[in-house]
């Protein structure tokens, strides 16, 4: 038998709980695509194929070869022009030994009567969400040929063998699962950490003072600390690398990883994801940038990323210092000879949602050599300039985005770096999209740098001539 | 202007107008400090926050330092229209405990009577 697994499909509502894709969220401390995998490893299935989207990185670096299970993992990306059934239909004559087909967010919850080697007596089956297939499951090939061609009605489902199928709809219903398996159902699965009678699960290099009080049923990953004074439960499952101050109650709740949770609060029917505050019971998310009270605990810089930063500052500095006399004598001729001012237009922020920003527009398009000794400067860019030495928008990067214009463009961008220079300043042939996704790809110093000097060279030597 | 003030029933309306955080606090504060200059006979307030989608701890702890003043001089503080975002940082920081939270400005006035 073979699997596949369908991850390229696009959830809004997992975005609000980090940079996670979706079939990586914990459900009880493991990925969602961790169960699927350990139940291929339980019905013995050997190749397993996984479609990537979104996040396709971070799920390969997450299951690898498959080795982990005992099974063998392949990869490709999915395509935009074709539904997951049509791939499936496509490549029929690959699942003459049967296949087992995940589509989307969806969970296997077992009850307590599931045996595992129920599923040899479980009858072909499709389980929907609207018009979406979210399960498959064929023993033979001809089974999933009949289900895909739908020539053949699905049987009972999943009930059939004890499993609630569970689809992850939105954030009630991902809390909810939490809860359900905190509750006890975890003890059905694969557990890490210590377990013991009264539904507690406690991972590795868990720091509790004596203070603390831990109230099962609750789950706690692994390198986690409690400050004193801390009441932790019932109902909580806390990933790995979360830090609770003092005093503080969780009950009810979900801690996504590498969060810190300050001191005297009470987190109740929430899910926390660093410095994201969602409501559990209507998926209403907040990024707080307060670390007295929520707080990412890894740190967004990396070494690498402060260098680049640092020198890029210190280059944007330079630049700027060199431009300030011209531009304090070139813009007034430019704007009193009426060939070209500022106006704001919307952009989108990263941090903000949207920013105005001004933006040079040539109002008259007459020859004059002030305005092509203000473009060979790249004064226009002089505010932006500015902007970037406060740290509003990067030195060098994508080019900002337009409200709604753009909107689009930001959709599709995992990474979204507004900067003063882009590839789009030296390069005729630019594409927004195709540019900012390369940019997200390979930034790096040396790339930056690359993109400043060209886009400073190019202006000034075509400057007026486009 | 962050806030804008009026006075009803001689009650005061603080109307906030922009998201309450470090960033807007002391303006807050100085234009709240301005207008209970101007009006010293008011006592009671009632503070509208229908147009506040964010509030850090700056911003809650400002607001219990204005409550804590309010009362030391005998009057009383109510909150009116809450977000819900803000009210989440209500809920985990426990302030719902604190203020009297009302849904809307003339269920609060009300409440002062």
């Amino acid at each position: 038998m073979n699997a596949v697994f369908y991850t390229a499909e696009v959830l809004p509502w997992a975005e609000d709980l980090g940079d996670t894709p979706w079939p990586l969220l914990p459900v009880a401390n493991r990925p969602l695509l961790d169960y699927w995998l350990e139940t291929c490893a339980e019905l013995g299935i050997g190749q397993v194929q996984v479609i990537l989207g979104e996040g396709a990185g971070q799920v390969e670096e997450f299951a690898g070869t498959g080795s982990r299970w005992g099974v063998e993992i392949l990869y490709s990306f999915a395509r935009a022009s074709e539904q997951p059934l049509d791939y499936l239909k496509a490549t029929s004559d690959r699942w003459s030994d049967g296949l087992l087909f995940v589509g989307g967010a969806f969970f296997l919850r077992r009850r307590q009567a599931y045996k595992p080697a129920g599923f040899k007596s479980l009858d072909a089956c499709t389980h929907l969400s609207g018009d979406r297939t979210l399960f498959l499951f064929g023993k033979t090939g001809d089974e999933v040929k009949g289900l895909l061609d739908g020539r053949l009605e699905s049987g009972r489902g999943l009930e059939q063998i004890h499993i609630h199928p569970y689809t992850i709809d939105g954030i009630p219903a991902y809390f909810g699962l939490n809860m359900k398996l905190v509750a006890g159902e975890f003890a059905r699965y694969l557990t890490a950490g210590f377990s013991d009678a009264n539904s507690s699960s406690v991972g590795y290099n868990v720091l509790t003072p004596p203070s603390a009080h831990l109230r099962p049923p609750l789950i706690i990953g692994n390198d986690c600390s409690f400050g004193s004074m801390t009441t932790i439960g019932p109902k909580v499952v806390v990933a790995d690398h979360v830090i609770v101050d003092s005093h503080t109650r969780l009950s009810n709740c979900l801690i996504l990883q590498d969060t810190y949770i300050g001191q005297n609060l009470e987190i109740e029917n929430k899910i926390i994801s660093g410095n994201r505050l969602v409501s559990a019971t209507d998926g209403t998310a907040i990024e707080i940038d307060d670390s007295w009270l929520v707080a990412r605990n890894r740190p967004e810089m990396r070494t690498e990323d402060l260098v680049r930063y640092t020198i890029l500052w210190f280059l944007a500095l330079g630049v700027g210092i060199v431009q300030v006399v011209p531009f304090c004598i070139l813009y007034p001729l430019v704007h009193l000879t009426r060939i070209g001012s500022y106006h704001r237009e919307i952009f989108h922020d990263p941090r903000t949602g949207f920013v105005k920003l001004p933006v040079f527009q040539k109002i008259e398009n007459r020859k004059s050599v002030v305005y092509r000794l203000f473009r060979a400067a790249t004064l226009d860019r002089f505010p932006w300039l500015l902007l970037a030495l406060r740290g509003r928008l990067f030195v060098c990067g994508q080019p900002p985005m337009r409200h709604p214009d753009d909107d689009e463009i930001i959709k599709q961008l995992p990474q979204y770096y507004p900067a003063v220079f882009s590839y789009a300043d030296y390069s005729r042939d630019s594409d927004r999209l195709v540019d900012s996704l390369w940019y997200a790809h390979i930034r790096s110093l040396f790339e930056d740098v690359k993109i400043l000097v060209k886009s400073l060279l190019y202006r000034f030597f075509r400057a007026g001539r486009r | 202007m962050v806030v804008s003030c009026s006075k009803e029933q001689g009650i005061g309306i603080i109307q906030v107008s922009h998201t309450l955080t470090a960033a807007t606090v002391d303006t807050f504060r100085e234009q709240l400090a301005g207008w209970q200059a101007a009006e010293p006979d008011v006592k009671n307030f009632v503070v509208d926050l229908k147009h506040v989608d964010f509030m850090d701890s700056a911003g809650l702890g400002t607001l219990i330092a204005v409550l804590k003043q309010i009362t030391e001089r005998g009057g009383d503080l109510k909150i009116a229209c809450l977000q819900k975002k803000p009210r989440m940082v209500f809920e985990i920081t426990r302030a719902y405990k604190v203020f009297e939270i009302y849904d809307t400005v003339d269920e609060a006035l009300n409440f002062f009577d």
